[in-house]
């Protein structure tokens, strides 16, 4: 966005955590679904507003190969400044869209285990339970992004090794 | 599947139709965005006389030929996937030109002028997509319903005025 107005990526960091903790923790501690419902539902509004401002001066995709791919690259590249590094498909409707470094878990660490030779079984799941809830709002973005685009789909993330995190699109049918 | 609204912004109609089409003929007659499930979402008419419902019906005919551009991809030639679908019917005393976007929103321009050039349209319907985009990220939007921002009808009028005014290249 030439010219836009811009604000600092570390507000954009705090904004996100804040918004997770007060749905999470504040709103609906005893309701785990619910808080991720509602910090999704975000995320899915802001992607379709995005959607609708990167694409304004290109011709209109063809299919929803296409989508997925403006996704991994201009989409990614205008929210992350990188783009998807892996984008693997089964060829029915599925995508998986790897980022090695994704920008909004590289502030995120989890307690160091009082063993650093600790199993890595325990650490992973334990690194999945963390950033889990910081990842609810990126899957509606997609979501959001994708389903304006004419692709209706259900998004969803994993993540094993920060910041590494893998996207899972299932584009409905 | 295209309910009529009845009068929007009545004081913003007049203003913009008095001031409006600085070569003295007003040429733009009638603005429209219409959503992905052919909901209305914002028209504008700049006659001073109350005719919404005369556009709201020349509106509504042009969705057929939206739908008949887009899956009859041979009539479109070489610019299929262009946004700019060009003129899409001509009635009595109006043209009426349309514009697609990705997200499957409908923009719509009718115009009284017979004499056009496409970068003029072109660069209406960019101009007209933007202040879209725009009143569309207002947190207070609601997607799908009318956009009812003052801002955003000023905004329009104003590119509405402005229009013609490409130099020429």
């Amino acid at each position: 966005m030439a010219g836009g107005r811009e604000v600092a990526e570390s507000c954009v960091d705090a904004v996100i955590a804040e918004m997770v903790a007060t749905y999470c923790k504040r709103l609906h501690p005893s309701k785990p679904e619910l808080a991720a419902r509602r910090v999704e539902a975000i995320g899915y509004q802001v992607g379709m507003q995005l959607a609708e401002r990167y694409t304004k001066d290109r011709p209109r995709f063809a299919d929803h190969l296409e989508v997925i791919k403006f996704i991994c690259k201009d989409f990614w590249a205008e929210v992350f400044k990188k783009q998807i590094d892996n984008l693997k498909t089964n060829h029915r409707g599925v995508f998986v869209l790897q980022d090695n470094r994704f920008r909004w878990l590289t502030r995120l660490s989890i307690d160091s285990p009082a063993n650093p030779s600790d199993s890595s079984p325990t650490s992973s799941a334990k690194v999945a339970q963390a950033a889990g809830p910081y990842l609810y709002y990126p899957c509606g973005l997609i979501r959001g992004a994708l389903t304006n685009l004419g692709v209706p789909c259900a998004v969803s993330a994993e993540v094993s090794t920060l910041p590494a995190c893998s996207f899972i699109v299932r584009i409905k049918a | 599947m295209f309910a009529i609204i009845d009068n929007l912004l009545p004081g913003g109609a007049a203003g913009a139709s008095s001031g409006g089409g600085g070569g003295g003929s007003i040429m733009i007659v009638c603005v429209a965005i219409v959503g992905q499930q052919n909901n209305p979402l914002y028209l504008q008419s700049f006659t001073g006389a109350d005719e919404a419902l005369k556009f709201h019906y020349i509106v509504h005919c042009s969705l057929d030929v939206f739908d008949e551009k887009v899956s009859n991809p041979k009539k479109a030639g070489a610019n299929l996937n262009d946004t700019f679908l060009g003129l899409l019917y001509p009635t009595e005393d109006y043209k009426v030109f349309g514009y697609l976007t990705n997200t499957k929103i409908k923009f719509i321009l009718v115009t009284s002028d017979q004499d056009l050039r496409e970068i003029d349209l072109r660069n209406f319907f960019s101009q007209f997509h933007g202040a879209y985009v725009d009143a569309a990220s207002n947190p207070f939007h609601v997607p799908g319903k009318r956009i009812i921002s003052p801002a955003f009808a000023d905004r329009v009028s104003t590119i509405v005025k402005s229009f013609g005014s490409t130099p020429q290249p």
